[in-house]
């Protein structure tokens, strides 16, 4: 073998395997944790976008994604569209005329729970079906839409989405189809049709069981609202804001920024998923480097004997070190596309493996090499001769 | 003509611990070019400190050495490794190639740090190795090769830049007789037919005898200097 570094990386075969699978891990951490994290934004944002609803009617306060789920009355969605009498029952109740402008509404419950494959969490949906196809643009594909739910043998029936059918098992392990019996927040629910496109949440129930499931209260997440122009919606967004203060009323394409700033913390975690990413990269060379140094400190004494520059050196270990690195980023790569398409076999995660961040990663991965050798580099090109050559 | 070495009143004190220990005490000599020169002297006598001063390895603490016409002990550490790169070859005892490295991938390495990635001289190397008897062993790693042959690839890799000064520093000192006897007729022809200047330290008075002077050195002063059956009768 001619080329030093060639025969320094083969002839600690070891520690050589050690040291790729090393930077291999940081790159794998940074590409699946932020190709998850953008595969689900992307997700979310997605079937977001196909809702035909202009605006979201929330509750007043905060609004968190994983926080009380029914907070709203149900009975708002009627308010909207049809106005507001006091009744015999309330007779205190304020008056308000019906929103002018509005084409549907419909009351929309949301919530979370743990993945049923065990890692991550998804989204369920208690929908008013007949309500709900009014403001989105569901379409059943497969057996039919939802019944309210108020009678027994349709209490416990649900609608999947087509990603939902295709990569999901129902409890007997198979493939989801019509007929399927499916795990929703610990009862066991039959699908009863398919729909496309994904909206919301891939499972939906009647908005009745969620609401029984969770308590009992008649309420919702949110309300949804669809005018009878888009042109109309800020006239209705105003409207809605005169005669319901104190709620939350929202332009549905605000939604993605609103989850963008719920993010933060998201991003804060994947910049620190990133820098750890870095660490190890730094930590691993930085390692393998220094035990090669203390190692060949004799061959470094040969090469000073034999002229070659402090930064013949320096280049010859940082050589070394890139080419480790890259062969840990090859071999982060394959792993992450590997544990992709397995993850996403066999849950209903989301990766989204962008060039932007395979490139990233690529660069953390070697930068981090190239910065863990920078100190055994140094040290190598600034050992004294005469010592390096008599070491045993 | 100059001398391609020259030292003049060269000193070196080691600090050990609290103490002071002279190694070199005014060795002043010259070695003309094409010349065949063994040191002698017994162990401490500050042969190894010299030929690691000359070679640029170890900054004196103070007198003067002079390389074809540069003076070494005025230069920067940066320096002196660039005129070891230019103008000297070590052969050590323990032949140290890069066991890694078959004979060829050494002798690259050392025109690499020579001359760069362009620029090799290959019918250079090819006369080199022929001169050597080293055509067949090229694609040879160390440790597949006798400890004669180790040391010939070690001459050659010294010699493969074509340096002003072969520094030697008991080159048969891991030999048996019989390939001691090769190596130092592989110097020998080196000398004769490339014209190269070559110091060597020894023990062997056998192996100083087929040098063309003898210098001895005790306590770090150089105390004889002759031909060699003067120096090495003196001794005995």
């Amino acid at each position: 073998m001619d080329s030093l570094i060639a025969a320094n990386i083969s002839q600690r075969p070891l520690r050589t395997a050690i040291s790729i699978i090393g930077v291999a891990l940081g790159v794998i951490l940074v590409t699946l944790f932020v190709g998850l994290a953008r595969g689900m934004l992307r997700d979310v944002a997605q079937r977001q976008a196909n809702v035909d609803a202009e605006i979201r009617f929330w509750p007043g306060g905060n609004i968190s994604l994983a926080g009380n789920p029914l907070m709203l009355p149900a009975r708002y969605a009627d308010a909207i569209l049809h106005g507001v009498q006091p009744t015999t029952e309330d007779p205190d109740l304020e008056p308000k005329p019906p929103i002018s402008g509005i084409a549907a509404t419909s009351a929309v419950g949301e919530y979370v729970q743990g993945s049923v494959a065990g890692i991550g969490f998804e989204l369920v949906d208690g929908i008013d079906y007949p309500a709900f196809i009014r403001t989105t643009h569901l379409t059943i594909v497969q057996g039919r839409g939802l019944a309210d739910g108020r009678t027994p043998d349709t209490e416990y029936e649900a609608i999947v989405d087509r990603y939902y059918a295709d990569s999901g098992k129902d409890i007997d392990g198979k493939h989801v189809s019509v007929g399927s019996r499916i795990t929703v927040l610990g009862h066991t629910f039959t699908v009863v049709g398919i729909y496309e496109p994904s909206v919301l949440a891939r499972v939906k129930i009647p908005l009745h069981t969620l609401q029984q499931l969770l308590g009992g209260v008649e309420n919702c997440t949110f309300v949804m609202v669809k005018c009878e122009r888009p042109e109309l919606a800020n006239q209705v967004l105003e409207d809605l804001r005169r005669y319901y203060p104190g709620n939350r009323v929202i332009l549905t394409n605000e939604i993605p920024a609103l989850y963008a700033q719920g993010l933060v913390p998201v991003e804060i975690f994947l910049n620190v998923v990133i820098g750890l990413g870095l660490v190890i990269s730094v930590l691993v060379i930085l390692l393998a480097m220094y035990t090669t140094i203390i190692e060949r400190t004799r061959e470094i004494g040969i090469l000073k004997s034999l002229g070659a520059s402090k930064r013949f050196i320096v280049m010859t270990i940082e050589k070394e070190a890139a080419l480790i690195s890259a062969m840990g980023v090859l071999l982060g790569f394959v792993v992450a596309v590997i544990g992709k398409f397995a993850i996403e076999a066999n849950t209903r995660l989301l990766i989204d493996l962008q060039p932007r961040w395979l490139f990233i990663a690529a660069v953390i991965g070697i930068l981090g090499g190239l910065i863990g050798a920078i100190y055994p580099a140094a040290r190598a090109a600034n050992l004294d001769p005469v010592e390096a050559i008599s070491y045993d | 003509m100059d001398p391609v070495l020259e030292t003049i009143d060269l000193q070196m004190i080691y600090r050990v611990g609290k103490v002071d220990v002279p190694a070199l005490r005014g060795t002043t000599l010259k070695v003309e070019p094409g010349e065949y020169v063994a040191i002698m002297g017994p162990s401490g006598c500050g042969k190894s400190t010299f030929l690691h001063i000359v070679g640029g390895m170890l900054k004196p603490t103070s007198g003067k050495v002079m390389i074809e016409g540069e003076d070494l002990t005025a230069m920067t550490d940066g320096e002196r490794t660039d005129l070891r790169r230019r103008k000297i070859g070590f052969v050590f005892q323990r032949f140290n190639l890069f066991p890694t490295l078959t004979a060829e991938g050494n002798l690259k390495l050392a025109e690499r740090i020579y001359a760069g990635k362009n620029n090799r001289d290959a019918a250079g190397r090819r006369e080199v190795l022929r001169v050597l008897g080293l055509e067949d062993k090229m694609h040879h790693k160390p440790l597949e090769l006798s400890g004669g042959e180790q040391q010939r690839v070690a001459i050659a890799r010294a010699v493969i830049n074509r340096p002003a000064i072969i520094l030697a520093d008991e080159p048969t000192g891991n030999l048996d007789t019989e390939n001691s006897e090769i190596v130092l007729k592989m110097m020998r022809r080196l000398n004769k037919e490339f014209g190269q200047t070559i110091i060597m330290i020894t023990h062997n008075a056998e192996a100083a005898a087929r040098a063309d002077r003898v210098i001895e050195m005790r306590d770090g002063h150089v105390i004889r200097t002759g031909l060699p059956a003067e120096v090495v009768r003196g001794r005995s």
